[in-house]
């Protein structure tokens, strides 16, 4: 593709650094290109991430090889049914050399969090999530803390195996800003894969190629990619298509369509573009609206995903056309 | 419910047609009492759900108490219940109704025992119509009694319905069917399937019902529309039918039929007639000539001469008496009595109007004719004189020139009516006419200057390729082009006559036609309009303005009594023609030997008057065929021109956008200029290759972006690299056009939208080449949105009247 050249500079540094994270994230994980692309679109949109798959496809993998691969701090949290939401956002403890009470910040205190298995813990538990996830705070004890930017959320869970569970609620799957699934990887990558991580894991190996403030910074750029209004009506009638379609018993939320813009700006940066083409709305409706939408009892009755119906949406929504005499 | 009160609309919208049979309007108002009663007892025998044999039976006996109550209420007991005598009484005036029909022709008056049988009538339809469809549920079938209803005054006019009444009981009998499907469908019931919908996403059910009755309306109205449009499209039907005006006979031109002028002053079709058939022959006793009128017309509305409105009264009858004396007729004006026997062809189709001379005095004729007491036209409703053979006597005023210069003042009442000019009729035609009768000092010797000024003095020339004869025309006619056939001449004389205050007015009819072994043969080429003036004491008389021989109307004659400088006293024959075909050497005609006017001098050997005759079938046939090319290739053209104008457009050299920072405000709006510039060549040739994928039949989805289109189509075609790098530049000017901050600073697009036309030409048969450049799709499916957006806003209107607020039960 041609890169146009009155993108600004700073477009050109953040397609660089983008690359950089990208290479040192699929030096890891084999074959998931666009598994990793979509990664970087929901970190560079303030995004978070749900990873939903089979266990042993990578999902810890991948959240842990883009943590390390940006040199920030980075938490893992293992969701376990007796988890409490103070292991997750900090405790007051009384010193008892100073006599009074400090607050120990819990692993949500970083600027990449990773949940493994987030369904498995208690809904209490999950919901202390929510908030740390929307408005990048802590309250604690009447005591709000702010969280340091950037803030993501990287949540894996496992979709069978669900006894003993506690299945997010649509509330908080729809602060999410995309879901995606690993999938099995192919023969040729899952080849490559014995022969790397045979030895030892690559991941040991990873050095962190970008700087907190470095994305900071591609976060900043992505804020000025030029959204059309076009495109922000054709945004709308995708989601407003969701509500209508017969087959969904839930449609998506305008906070969706707040998310799926600016996903779509961070994908059309990462392509080295300074505005938002349908393509990029397109590429990204699964991602981003799927797990927010309930299928109606028919649609389930045939089997269709939601997944499906939004493919058949995007199919059907047109797109902004030139007007032409 | 709905189903009886459908079953009465329809049958009060088929009676409606029945106007036309009535003078006034009290059958009217009846039969509506008679159709809410039948409504009224189905009502309620749907809603008590009544045995479906006592429904009519019900109605029955609710229709006869109507009747009693309407038509005997005295005789019967508290005006309602019927008694004994109230059964006589209607059974009387069912007798006198029954006479009443026999005795009056259409339009007949409203006597009670006629709206008795009409009430009756249209009872037992309603009844018949409420048990097809409401007791039995076979509303199609309910159709028959409808039509039989329809059928009436289809029967007994020789008129054609108008078209408004057609429609409105077409409409009714669709109200009745879509009514029947509405119940069909409401037993169905409601779905059993059950969803949950959440309250703001609105509810769009998949299978829509207003959709399928929207769609019904449609090919409902569609289906009447084409009802009414064809036949006045297709040529050897009516000719005429939705324009027409009050007693019109259409000219029926189809099959072996001869046509009958038209009272709608349109004589250029019968002129012009490739077959020159014969319509009547007649024998007169002098052995001379005559002008058989058919109509007369008096209006003039400023556009045309209409013909006024003619009503035959029951004494009037033909058989009964002599005509009505002849009007402005007086003791002082000698006339003489000529007897003419007149066979019409059996081949004259719709000739309710006689051709007769004027004035008549007696006809001898079968069957049902009246005259119009003011204008002495005969006409019926019932029979036509195709295949007749009459007998006419006729009282000829011989008016000398003395007597009518001394013409006395006119009546007041044939002045109100005969002298009415049109508030704009334009100046100039009232001065020609002041002009041209300067030297004449009565009205006499004026309207002689007028005819002199059409035949000879106004250098008038006869042609039929004229066109019209309305305002403007007329206008032309006489001011300009000074070119017309007796339509125009007629008309032209009678307002001009008009407006030197000489009542006046326009003769339709025949001119005296050609000799054939002792009897006067009489074509449609001789069908002539002349004017009629009014003199006092010697009434109407005949002007002829149209030039006659080979050069004009061939049979056309002027009067003896027009040309005041011949010595008239010899003339016995005051009408006489200058006359004769190859066989009519034995009538001797003053006119014709006139030598100061050559042009009255008939010559037609054989072939009858030199009118254009039409060129050769395969001619006609040739350019019919290519007519029907060029009509064929109008989307071809429409294609080219818009591709054309569009290449304009993108061709337009490289627009370059400065940074607006480097000028002032005027090179703000400079940037804007090139910048608006850019986007309609990028727009131009975005559509362009839109249509090119379109005419060459490739598919494109809605929600395919620029960019996925240029991919597929590159990848899918295999397109040669400078043909995909052109695709790229493309899709990336329209992309960036619409969704970039800033637009692409594109060049001229018009080497790359070749090569792309190119690139997808290659992909396509030869024969699709060919279509995308005859027949291109893209320019049909733009008619054809055109067309859905037209049916779309017909729905629209449609959703206007239908929408209401939802019942809670239906």
């Amino acid at each position: 593709m041609a890169v146009t050249h009155d993108v600004p500079p700073r477009l050109d540094d953040l397609v660089a650094t983008a690359h950089r994270i990208r290479e040192a994230i699929e030096s890891v994980i084999e074959g998931k290109g666009d598994v990793v692309r979509l990664t970087l679109t929901v970190l560079l949109a303030e995004g978070h991430l749900l990873i939903e798959d089979v266990p042993g496809v990578g999902k810890t993998m991948l959240a842990k090889a883009l943590a390390r691969s940006i040199d920030c701090p980075v938490r893992r949290v293992q969701f376990t049914p007796d988890l409490l939401p103070s292991d997750i956002t900090g405790v007051s403890a009384y010193n008892q050399q100073t006599r009074e009470f400090e607050f120990k910040p819990g692993p949500v205190f970083a600027n990449i969090v990773v949940g493994d298995e987030i369904n498995r813990a208690s809904p209490k538990t999950q919901s202390a999530l929510l908030e740390c996830m929307e408005e990048h705070q802590v309250t604690v004890d009447g005591t709000t803390y702010r969280l340091d930017a950037p803030f993501m959320v990287i949540a894996t869970q496992n979709p069978i195996e669900m006894e003993g569970t506690y299945p997010l609620p649509e509330a908080q799957r729809d602060r999410f800003t995309a879901r995606i699934a690993m999938g099995y990887p192919e023969p040729a990558a899952e080849l490559e894969m014995l022969d790397v991580h045979g030895a030892a894991s690559p991941i040991d190996k990873l050095e962190p190629v970008a700087t907190t403030a470095e994305v900071k910074a591609l976060i900043e750029a992505v804020r000025a990619i030029y959204v059309s209004q076009a495109i922000k009506r054709y945004a709308i009638d995708l989601v407003t298509a969701t509500r209508h379609s017969p087959d969904l018993r839930l449609g998506a939320s305008p906070r969706s369509t707040l998310q799926l813009v600016r996903a779509a700006r961070a994908h059309a940066a990462l392509a080295g573009r300074d505005y938002v083409i349908p393509d990029d709305l397109q590429a990204l409706c699964v991602p981003v609206l799927a797990h927010r939408l309930l299928p109606s009892v028919e649609a389930q009755g045939q089997r269709r995903l939601p997944e499906q119906v939004i493919n058949d949406l995007v199919r059907r929504v047109p797109v902004p056309e030139a007007q032409a005499r | 419910m709905r189903l009886p009160i459908a079953a009465g609309a329809a049958t009060g919208a088929v009676a409606i047609t029945l106007y036309p049979l009535f003078q006034g309007g009290a059958w009217f108002w009846a039969s509506l009492g008679v159709i809410l009663v039948v409504t009224g007892v189905g009502v309620l025998a749907t809603r008590y759900t009544l045995p479906t044999w006592l429904a009519p039976l019900a109605q029955l006996l609710a229709v006869w108490i109507y009747l009693t109550a309407v038509f005997t209420g005295d005789e019967a007991w508290a005006r309602v219940v019927p008694t004994k005598e109230s059964l006589f009484g209607l059974a009387k005036l069912v007798v006198l109704g029954f006479d009443d029909i026999q005795r009056f022709a259409v339009p007949v008056p409203d006597n009670p025992g006629i709206v008795l049988l009409t009430c009756g009538g249209i009872g037992m339809i309603a009844i018949m119509v409420d048990f097809c469809s409401a007791r039995l549920r076979r509303s199609a079938l309910a159709g028959l009694p409808l039509l039989s209803l329809f059928v009436v005054p289809a029967s007994f006019l020789s008129d054609p319905l108008s078209w408004v009444a057609v429609i409105i009981g077409a409409l009714g009998f669709l109200g009745l069917l879509a009514a029947d499907g509405q119940e069909r469908v409401s037993h169905w019931g409601r779905a059993v399937l059950v969803r949950r919908t959440p309250s703001f996403v609105a509810p769009r059910p998949a299978a829509d019902p207003g959709t399928l009755r929207l769609s019904g309306k449609r090919v409902g109205f569609t289906a009447i529309a084409l009802a009414i449009l064809l036949p006045s499209l297709l040529p050897t039907l009516e000719p005429d039918p939705l324009f027409g005006f009050g007693v019109g006979n259409g000219n029926g031109k189809g099959g072996n039929s001869i046509s009958v002028p038209n009272p709608i002053v349109n004589l250029r079709g019968e002129l012009s007639l490739p077959a020159n058939s014969t319509v009547l022959t007649y024998s007169s006793s002098d052995n001379l000539p005559r002008y058989l009128r058919l109509y007369s017309l008096d209006n003039f509305d400023g556009e045309q001469w209409t013909m006024p409105e003619t009503r035959g009264r029951p004494d009037d009858l033909i058989s009964d008496g002599p005509l009505p004396p002849p009007p402005g007729q007086g003791p002082s004006v000698p006339t003489s009595p000529v007897n003419l026997e007149i066979t019409v062809s059996e081949e004259v189709r719709n000739m309710n109007f006689l051709p007769l001379p004027y004035p008549a005095s007696r006809i001898r004729i079968e069957g049902d004719w009246r005259p119009d007491r003011d204008t002495l036209m005969v006409f019926s409703t019932r029979d036509t004189a195709g295949g007749l053979t009459y007998q006419v006597v006729s009282q000829e005023p011989r008016p000398e020139a003395e007597q009518l210069k001394d013409a006395g003042p006119v009546p007041q009442a044939i002045a109100q009516r005969y002298l009415a000019l049109p508030e704009n009729l334009p100046r100039e035609v009232a001065d020609k006419a002041r002009e041209v009768t300067e030297a004449g000092d009565t009205p006499y010797e004026k309207a002689v200057k007028l005819q002199e000024f059409f035949t000879t003095t106004g250098g008038f020339s006869y042609t039929l390729a004229t066109q019209g004869h309305d305002g403007p025309a007329l206008t032309d006619f006489l001011l300009n082009s000074r070119a017309g056939y007796c339509e125009q001449f007629a008309a032209a004389m009678a307002v001009l006559a008009r407006v030197v205050d000489i009542p006046s007015r326009v003769a339709i009819g025949y001119t005296g036609g050609t000799n054939v072994s002792g009897r006067w043969n009489v074509r449609t080429h001789d069908s002539h309009a002349w004017p009629e003036l009014y003199f006092e004491g010697a009434g109407w008389l005949r002007f002829e303005p149209t030039p006659s021989g080979p050069a004009g109307q061939g049979t056309a004659a002027r009067p003896a009594y027009t040309l005041p400088e011949l010595p008239t006293a010899g003339s016995d024959e005051p009408t006489s023609q200058p006359s004769a075909g190859p066989t009519g050497s034995d009538t001797p005609t003053g006119a014709a030997t006139n030598p100061r006017n050559p042009l009255l001098d008939r010559d037609f050997g054989g072939a009858p008057i030199v009118v254009d005759e039409g060129m050769p079938m395969a001619a006609k046939i040739g350019i019919g065929a290519v007519f029907a090319l060029l009509l064929l290739l109008i989307p071809a053209i429409l294609r080219w021109e818009k591709r054309a104008r569009r290449r304009r457009v993108y061709s337009r050299p490289a627009v370059v956008v400065e940074p607006a920072a480097q000028g002032g405000g005027q090179d703000t709006g400079l940037v804007a200029v090139r910048s608006n510039r850019g986007q309609a060549g990028v727009t131009a040739a975005w559509a362009e290759f839109d249509d090119a994928l379109c005419d060459y039949g490739i598919s494109r989805e809605p929600s395919e972006s620029p960019r996925a289109l240029a991919r597929r189509l590159s990848e899918r075609y295999e397109f040669a690299p400078e043909a995909a790098a052109s695709m790229a530049k493309l899709a990336e000017a329209v992309e960036r056009m619409l969704f970039a901050r800033t637009p692409a600073e594109t060049g001229s697009l018009r080497e790359d939208v070749r090569l792309v036309r190119r690139a997808l030409a290659a992909t396509v048969s030869r024969g699709r080449r060919i279509r995308a450049v005859l027949l291109p799709p893209s320019t049909l499916l733009r008619a054809r949105r055109l067309g859905a957006r037209v049916l779309d806003g017909f729905d629209r209107l449609e959703n206007i009247r239908i929408s209401r607020p939802a019942r809670r039960n239906a």
